[in-house]
Order: structure tokens, then C-alpha cells, then sequence
């Protein structure tokens, strides 16, 4: 159908529009709704966009006074209606992300304890966990402002509910980690009980942390397939060097199944699409 | 289950793919004179009888609903053009060139702007036969599948889709597989067309 | 078994329809937490003799220490499951305030009895949280969750409906047979009433 030439002139048009904040919003709300971490909030762009549906608004109200007819107004209020559902739908996607996902870097962050994800083996976990703690400036850095607000809330919320269904329940050394080693320091039978969980650590060798530690969180899966597309020719030097092996191009318009971690990078640096 | 988020939430709606293709282009003829539109979207118009324009579809369908305008057929649903793809379809392993969201435009089209289809049925019959055999292969390629990355050229929306589920969860579980059974990856040979597997052991999946 | 009621807690979570809740479990759930104060109790009764025996209790590798080693585990074994227990409904009580509403007054009879207080409590707090956001941002997420579609459709009357039907933006004569271009809003509750069909093409 389209020969070469035609289909550049045809991405080279798309180029154009996608010049429009829409159309960027349109690709921010795409990459997010499938990307299995939270990616960076669009900031200015969501500005820009508040400000053009408020003018928008403004011209309606114009409208009705000038008597402008009803067919241009109803136009004009479908343009409205399908730009507020991209950033609605755009910054619910991430709020989503923010409780469920996102948001436990912030629960480490604000010194939660979220454990579950117990049909996962132990030792895998923890790798990731620690990982984890040590990108949470990353990850909070990646949320508005509101955004963070909203995390910390949420976290605090989620953590008085388990203390209070769960955790005030158990005995207590078992309530929660932070408490284990201070009433180490008070009373005698937790410091037998803390020597003993030392020398089960020890003992069982691979899960030390784990029963120090027992709190877990879910850290975003990573390892997820995603569906993306190039907007140009990339090379082994868009990917992250660690993924030389399995990744070391990528053709432009191709759609490709892949691994989301491979393909981080060129998603950041604004090279590909995810569909 | 625990530790991964809901992936319903994640995937797209077949309303959000229709929102999508509903910003794809469309040609026009108005009958109607209008002013141009200066929405958020972009600029469009101004409009004058019978001089064609090029509009999103969303605005071509309302226009069209209020009886305002004509639109003119892609040229890729020409019954012309439909029969040919059906024919490379079949004959070829690979996905014939169509829009991204041709499953989506052609049912809009069907939906709301019947008359402007010369030859509706025939159309209509071969875009469902295009789809079919397109499913087909989708299905068949699934089987084939050898390798950490895939790729595919000319899928469509509705396709990806389709099968974005069930085939993100089966390359999952390949690239764990691979990572536990072949540490340290000493042999291993990047995928530039991994649905043409020659050089690594075979692993397919067994259909059904 | 040790830490067989928690597992059968978690079945109790896996066996609902995702998204959809099961009542509290709080029967089970109790037992749980009885079994995890049990554990205890032995645990450090089994510590005491140790200490009594005047054995080492961190070098001595006895039945006593084994049994202690496993009691503490069937603890947190049991306390993992506790705790995905309710993490996983909070999940599920999260989401309520996208589908169902951000009042808990709001959410159906049917819903309300499946949560225990505290998760009433929890969902009442998750939903100011978004409503604060909302008011932060000065967006309203709570609306337009689909797509939006032309406002207007086309529809034919069905049964007659009489002459100046009043409509949001107009009066209408809705005769039989006759076809309107009405508001969506408008017409959806007359469709439902199988009053009037909506035409495509």
C-alpha cells in the first residue's frame, strides 16, 4: 500500500500534530495506562492542559451570550468533553499506580509495614525490596506534588488499618519490626526471643532478613511485557548497557513485545511508544 | 494475585481504543459553511460546501450525524484495495499494511456513515475475512513463540490487544524460564527476528 | 497443622470473584490470631525450660530450640496470612470509591455488611484522601471513567408519547415512528423504557 516515501511524509505530518498538547497527553495517559511502574508526572503539560480547558470554558460561556449557533457549541463542547477525559483518565491511571504500586516505595519511605505477596518465595523478594529502598527517592521524585501528599496519606491510612485489624493483635514482638528492638532493650524475654531469632537466621542461613524484617512490600513488576513502537531506528546505545544481550535494536514502527525493563530508557528519553 | 497490580486497570478498554481511533484522519465534504474550529485538539476549517476537508473522525461522525457532511472513503477500504490485502493475507505469513486502528474506523463507519459506502456489504464482509485470517495468524504465531522479544509488523490495535494478555504473560514466563535454565548467558544470540527461530533450541508451545 | 487455619484464610480470599468481596471472615480470621498467641505462649514456655535447664539458649541446638524454631515460624507464617488477608480486601475497598461511590453511605446495603468496622473506617478514610487530592488539584476524577461519546444520538419513537414532551434542551413532539436527534441524557431513560430505539447508520 504505502511505499517507503509516502509513509515518511505521512510520520513526518504525525510529527506535526503530535505537536499538540493533546496529542502529548494523549501519549503520556498511553505510556502510563501500560506501563507497569509510575512514570514521571508530566508537570507543565498538565498545566498547559488546565489552562486550555479553561479557556475552553470561558469561550462556551461566549458562546451562549453571542448566540453562536448550537451545532458550532456542541462541537466545540466534544472537544471539551474528550480533553477532560484524557487528563482525568491520565491522572487516575496514576493515582491507581500511587496506591497500589507506586506508592509502597512511599510506604518504606514513610516507615510503613506492608507485608503480603506470601505465595512469592522469601529470598527473591528481599533482593527486590532492598533494591527498592534505595530508588524510593527516585520513585517519590517522580509524583506531583498532590500526588506525594496523596501516597502519604494513603500509606498512613493502609498502616493504622493492618496495625489495627492485624498487628495489635499478635503478640507482642510480632506487631511490628521497629518494635522488636526496642523492647529488646526493656524486657528480658524479647531479648532471649531477639538472640533466638539471630541464631534461626543464622541457622537457616538464605532468609536472615526476612525474619528481621519481616515487612514486605510489593515492588512494581519490572519483568512485565509491554507492547511498544520506535518512532526511529534505535540502537544498541538507546538501551541500557545490562540488556545488551537481549536487545540491540529496535526497528522504527515495528511493534514489539518486550520485556518493560529493556525498553525503560528509550520510553524515558521520549524514543518509543508504549501501545 | 498478590504483588502485581490489577492488569485490567492497565490495559485498554475497546471504548479507549475507539476513543483513539476516533483521532485518526478523515476526509470530508461538508455542505454546510463554518468558521474554523479552534479547538484544543488542533485547528480545522474553516468549511465550505462541497470542498473537501480533512477532519478527525470523531468530528466527521458528528457532522455526518447531524447530516452536515459526506465522508469520503479511505482509500485502503476501497473494495479494490480489500480484496487484495484478503488475498496477500492468506498467501503470506506476515500482516498485510493497514491502519492501526482499521477494525475500529471501518466499524465506525459502518455504524454511522452507511451510505457513504458504496458496496457496504461486500466491504464489510471482507474486513470481517481480513480480521479472521489476521486472528488466525496471531493464534498460529503464538504458537511459534521461541524467544524474550517479539516482534510484529502491521498488527493492528484491536489485535495487540486481543492478545496483549495472554501473550504478556507467556513471554513472562520464557524469560524466566530462559534466565533460570541458562545462567550465565554465554550462548545466547540477540533476537532481531525472533519469529524466525534457527539458532536456539526449540521450545514451542503446544497449541492449546 | 500448624498455620493451616491462616492458609485456609487466604483460600477463603482466593476462592471470591476478583474484585468482588466476601464477608469478613472474622471467625476464621480470630481463630488465626488465637493460633498465632498460642504459638507464643509455647514458644516462650519452651524458652523458659530452656532457661530453667539452664542450657544456653543461643548456642543449644535441642528439640526444645527446634520446636521453638517452628512455632515462631507458624507465628509469621500465620501473621503473613493475616495480613494479606486484609491487604488484599483493602485493595478490593480502594477500589469502591472509583466504582461504587466516595461516600460509605453511598456504597450498597450488600457491600457495607461484608466490611468489618475497621475496614469501614479505612474506606471512609481512603476516600477523603481522594477527595482532598481532587480538591488539591481542582479536578473531579470521579466522573467521565469511559470515554466520552456525541452527546446527541438519533432515535425512533416507538409508542406514541404525546406532543411537548419537555427535554433538557427543547420540547419535542414525540409522535410514533417519528425520529429525533436527542440528548443522550434525554433519551436513555426512554430507551430503557423501551420507549424509543437508538438508530445507527
Amino acid at each position: 500500500m504505502a511505499t517507503e516515501e509516502s509513509a515518511g511524509v505521512m510520520d513526518d505530518y504525525e510529527m506535526l500534530i503530535s505537536t499538540t498538547d493533546v496529542e502529548l497527553l494523549k501519549r503520556a495517559w498511553r505510556n502510563e495506562k501500560a506501563a507497569p511502574e509510575i512514570l514521571q508526572y508530566e508537570s507543565s503539560l498538565v498545566q498547559r492542559i488546565k489552562e486550555q480547558i479553561e479557556l475552553a470554558e470561558q469561550n462556551e460561556e461566549i458562546f451562549e451570550a453571542n448566540n453562536i449557533d448550537p451545532l458550532t457549541v456542541s462541537l466545540y463542547q466534544m472537544d471539551l468533553d474528550r480533553t477532560q477525559f484524557l487528563l482525568r483518565s491520565y491522572l487516575r491511571v496514576r493515582l491507581q499506580k500511587v496506591v497500589s504500586s507506586g506508592a509502597c516505595c512511599a510506604v518504606l519511605f514513610f516507615g510503613g509495614y506492608v507485608e503480603f505477596d506470601l505465595l512469592v518465595g522469601f529470598g527473591m523478594q528481599i533482593e527486590k525490596y532492598l533494591f527498592y529502598v534505595l530508588k524510593t527517592d527516585e520513585y517519590l521524585n517522580r509524583l506531583s506534588k498532590q500526588e506525594q501528599m496523596f501516597a502519604r496519606r494513603c500509606t498512613d491510612d493502609l498502616g493504622s488499618h493492618l496495625d489495627e485489624t492485624v498487628l495489635a493483635k499478635l503478640p507482642d514482638n510480632y506487631r511490628s519490626i521497629l518494635k522488636q528492638s526496642i523492647t529488646s532493650e526493656e524486657d528480658d524475654m524479647g531479648c532471649t526471643l531477639e538472640s533466638l531469632f539471630h541464631e534461626i537466621a543464622e541457622a537457616l542461613n538464605s532468609p536472615h532478613k526476612f525474619l528481621i524484617r519481616t515487612s514486605l512490600v510489593p515492588a512494581p513488576r519490572l519483568d512485565t511485557f509491554v507492547i511498544c513502537k520506535a518512532k526511529q531506528y534505535l540502537t544498541g546505545l538507546d538501551f541500557e548497557p545490562e540488556y545488551s544481550m537481549e536487545i540491540t535494536e529496535m526497528e522504527r514502527d515495528l511493534l514489539t513485545f518486550v520485556c518493560y525493563k529493556f525498553v525503560k530508557k528509550p520510553l524515558e528519553n521520549g524514543k518509543i511508544d508504549l501501545v | 494475585m498478590a504483588g502485581q497490580t490489577d492488569s485490567t486497570m492497565t490495559l485498554f478498554s475497546s471504548e479507549e481504543i475507539e476513543f483513539m481511533a476516533e483521532d485518526e484522519m478523515a476526509e470530508i465534504v461538508p455542505n454546510l459553511r463554518m468558521d474554523s474550529l479552534n479547538f484544543i485538539c488542533g485547528d480545522y476549517g474553516p468549511f465550505l460546501p462541497q470542498l473537501a476537508a480533512q477532519v478527525p473522525l470523531w468530528l466527521a461522525l458528528a457532522l455526518k450525524k447531524r447530516g452536515k457532511c459526506t465522508i469520503r472513503l479511505p482509500q485502503w477500504m476501497s473494495v479494490e484495495n480489500l480484496t487484495r490485502v484478503l488475498e496477500a493475507e492468506r498467501d503470506s505469513h506476515a500482516f498485510q499494511p493497514l491502519p492501526f486502528h482499521y477494525v475500529e474506523i471501518s466499524r465506525l463507519l459502518f455504524d454511522h456513515a452507511r451510505e457513504d459506502i458504496p458496496d457496504m456489504y461486500m466491504v464489510r464482509s471482507l474486513i470481517e475475512d481480513i480480521r479472521d485470517v489476521r486472528f488466525h495468524k496471531v493464534e498460529t504465531n503464538l504458537e511459534k513463540f521461541t524467544a524474550s522479544t517479539v516482534t510484529w509488523k502491521n498488527m493492528s490495535a484491536m489485535e495487540v490487544n486481543v492478545i496483549r494478555a495472554f501473550a504478556g504473560r507467556a513471554l513472562q514466563a520464557f524469560y524466566k524460564h530462559d534466565n533460570e535454565q541458562e545462567t550465565p548467558d554465554t550462548d545466547r544470540t540477540p533476537n532481531k527476528q525472533p519469529q524466525i527461530p534457527t539458532d536456539r533450541p526449540k521450545r514451542n508451545l503446544k497449541p492449546r | 497443622m500448624y498455620a493451616r487455619k491462616g492458609y485456609e484464610l487466604v483460600k477463603d480470599l482466593a476462592n471470591g470473584e476478583k474484585g468482588q468481596l466476601q464477608p469478613f471472615n472474622e471467625d476464621l480470621f480470630n481463630q488465626v490470631v488465637d493460633q498465632c498467641t498460642q504459638h507464643y505462649l509455647e514458644l516462650q514456655a519452651l524458652i523458659r525450660k530452656m532457661q530453667e535447664e539452664s542450657v544456653d539458649v543461643r548456642e543449644t541446638r535441642n528439640a526444645d530450640h527446634y520446636g521453638a524454631l517452628i512455632h515462631h515460624l507458624s507465628l509469621i507464617r500465620n501473621k503473613r496470612c493475616l495480613m494479606a488477608y486484609v491487604y488484599n480486601r483493602a485493595e478490593v475497598i480502594q477500589n469502591f470509591a472509583w466504582k461504587v461511590g466516595l461516600e460509605l453511605l453511598e456504597l450498597p446495603e450488600e457491600i457495607q455488611e461484608k466490611l468489618s468496622p475497621s475496614e469501614k473506617n479505612y474506606f471512609g478514610k481512603h476516600s477523603s484522601a481522594l477527595q482532598s487530592y481532587m480538591a488539591e488539584v481542582g479536578i473531579d476524577l470521579n466522573v467521565d471513567m469511559v470515554p466520552p461519546k456525541d452527546p446527541y444520538i438519533k432515535v425512533r419513537v416507538l409508542d406514541d408519547m404525546g406532543e411537548g414532551i419537555l427535554l433538557s434542551d427543547k420540547t419535542a413532539n414525540l409522535a410514533r415512528h417519528s425520529m429525533h436527534f436527542l440528548k443522550r441524557t434525554d433519551a436513555e431513560q426512554y430507551i430503557a423504557r423501551g420507549l424509543m430505539e437508538e438508530l445507527t447508520g
